[in-house]
């Protein structure tokens, strides 16, 4: 039947359905809402606590060459520059792979939102989301390439998965 | 409720499309991804009786119907903050209780098929009986279909979802899509129909769902 044949061959049907009262939860179900959003804001601590405290973490580091008397003996102080000359070239054109990668695999996630997601993907995908963000954090406290190329990998392989839960968007249904 | 009543009230719900069309305010949208508590509850509010009526279609039963409609709000309350904006609201939402419902149909019945004589095509002089029914009435018939095949027709009719979309959210084929809701048609107008009702009483199902 096309669409077309919906209109004509059995509009009274599609009336009548829609025609029949709706009905609304009873018991409400906003209070048993409501109690769980409020629970989870909270119980998932670590997912905005972590990279809040590296967030604090590498502002510090970063006012750390200010005061170099104060500065712990683990802390890196070597400049990009320095840091540039002791990547080997080959580590250099994988970084730029994994950047090309990465935006490529961006704009593909960003175009793919359209879809909705069933509920598992929705909790699978915000739990990727969280841990690029987690990297992305990471990322910022970098002070050269040679830090920054491992956690790209890891960016990439966390897209790539984000991409997979977007790409499957009816495999429930097909299963 | 008289027929005549009963289709006078009818006609003053009548809507065009999908009862989950309904637009949520930008202002509203920004509120709930700050996690405004309030403006969370407005959209509850604005999709619990859509959302629970199409679950309550397809699922048939009160219980899963309201354990759907809290899970899909849930998750979809839980994500709003990366909601985009590029695509309708009410269809991200619709699409996750009908996602969730149909796995839950899927996970609690196992859907095997029975013979049902074909319908036969023949147009009829007479009005559809769904027409003069009363909404009781219609209720009771639509309750006694098949749980797939009744989601099948919803799905079709009333969310306006294309045969392509149905296969696609049912795991079948097109075909299938197709013949359930001629199958479903015409066994609602069997069952709507006095003289039909009767016999209907002892006749097995086109679709059973097995424990």
């Amino acid at each position: 039947m096309s669409d077309r044949d919906r209109m004509t061959s059995a509009p009274s049907l599609a009336d009548a359905l829609r025609a029949l009262p709706q009905a609304a939860p009873q018991p409400d179900l906003w209070p048993d809402l409501a109690q769980a959003l409020a629970a989870r804001r909270r119980r998932p601590w670590r997912r905005y606590a972590l990279p809040a405290a590296l967030a604090a973490g590498i502002a510090m580091l970063a006012l750390a060459p200010l005061s170099t008397t104060t500065l712990p003996p683990a802390v890196p102080t070597q400049t990009a520059a320095t840091t540039k000359a002791d990547t080997p070239p080959t580590a250099d054109a994988e970084l730029a792979a994994l950047h090309q990668r990465s935006q490529a695999l961006e704009r593909w996630i960003a175009s793919a939102t359209v879809a909705p997601l069933d509920s598992r993907d929705l909790m699978a995908a915000v739990e990727v989301e969280d841990m690029i963000g987690l990297v992305d954090v990471q990322l910022g406290a970098t002070r050269g390439d040679a830090d920054a190329l491992p956690l790209w990998r890891q960016r990439v392989t966390l897209l790539e998965d984000l991409a997979t839960i977007r790409a499957n968007r009816y495999a429930i249904a097909a299963n | 409720m008289p027929a005549t009543k009963s289709r006078a009230a009818a006609s003053d719900r009548l809507v065009s499309a999908s009862s989950f069309q309904i637009d949520v305010p930008e202002t509203t949208l920004a509120r709930a991804r700050r996690g405004d508590l309030r403006a969370l509850e407005q959209i509850y509010r604005a999709f619990e009786r859509p959302a629970y009526s199409l679950a309550l279609r397809l699922l048939g039963n009160v219980e899963n119907a309201r354990e759907v409609v809290h899970d899909a709000m849930l998750h979809l309350l839980e994500r709003i903050g990366q909601f985009r904006g590029d695509a309708p609201f009410w269809g991200w939402l619709r699409q996750i209780v009908v996602n969730e419902a149909l796995m839950k149909l899927r996970r609690e019945r196992g859907i095997a098929f029975e013979e049902l004589p074909e319908d036969d095509g023949t147009p009829s002089a007479e009005p559809a009986p769904w027409m003069l029914a009363d909404v009781a009435h219609l209720e009771s018939a639509l309750a006694r279909l098949p749980p797939l095949t009744r989601s099948v027709l919803w799905l079709y009719h009333v969310e306006e979802y294309t045969h392509q979309e149905i296969a696609e959210m049912t795991g079948k084929s097109v075909s299938f899509s197709k013949s359930q809701v001629m199958r479903g048609s015409s066994r609602l107008r069997d069952l709507l129909d006095p003289a039909l009702s009767e016999l209907h009483e002892e006749a097995a199902p086109c679709l059973t769902a097995t424990a």
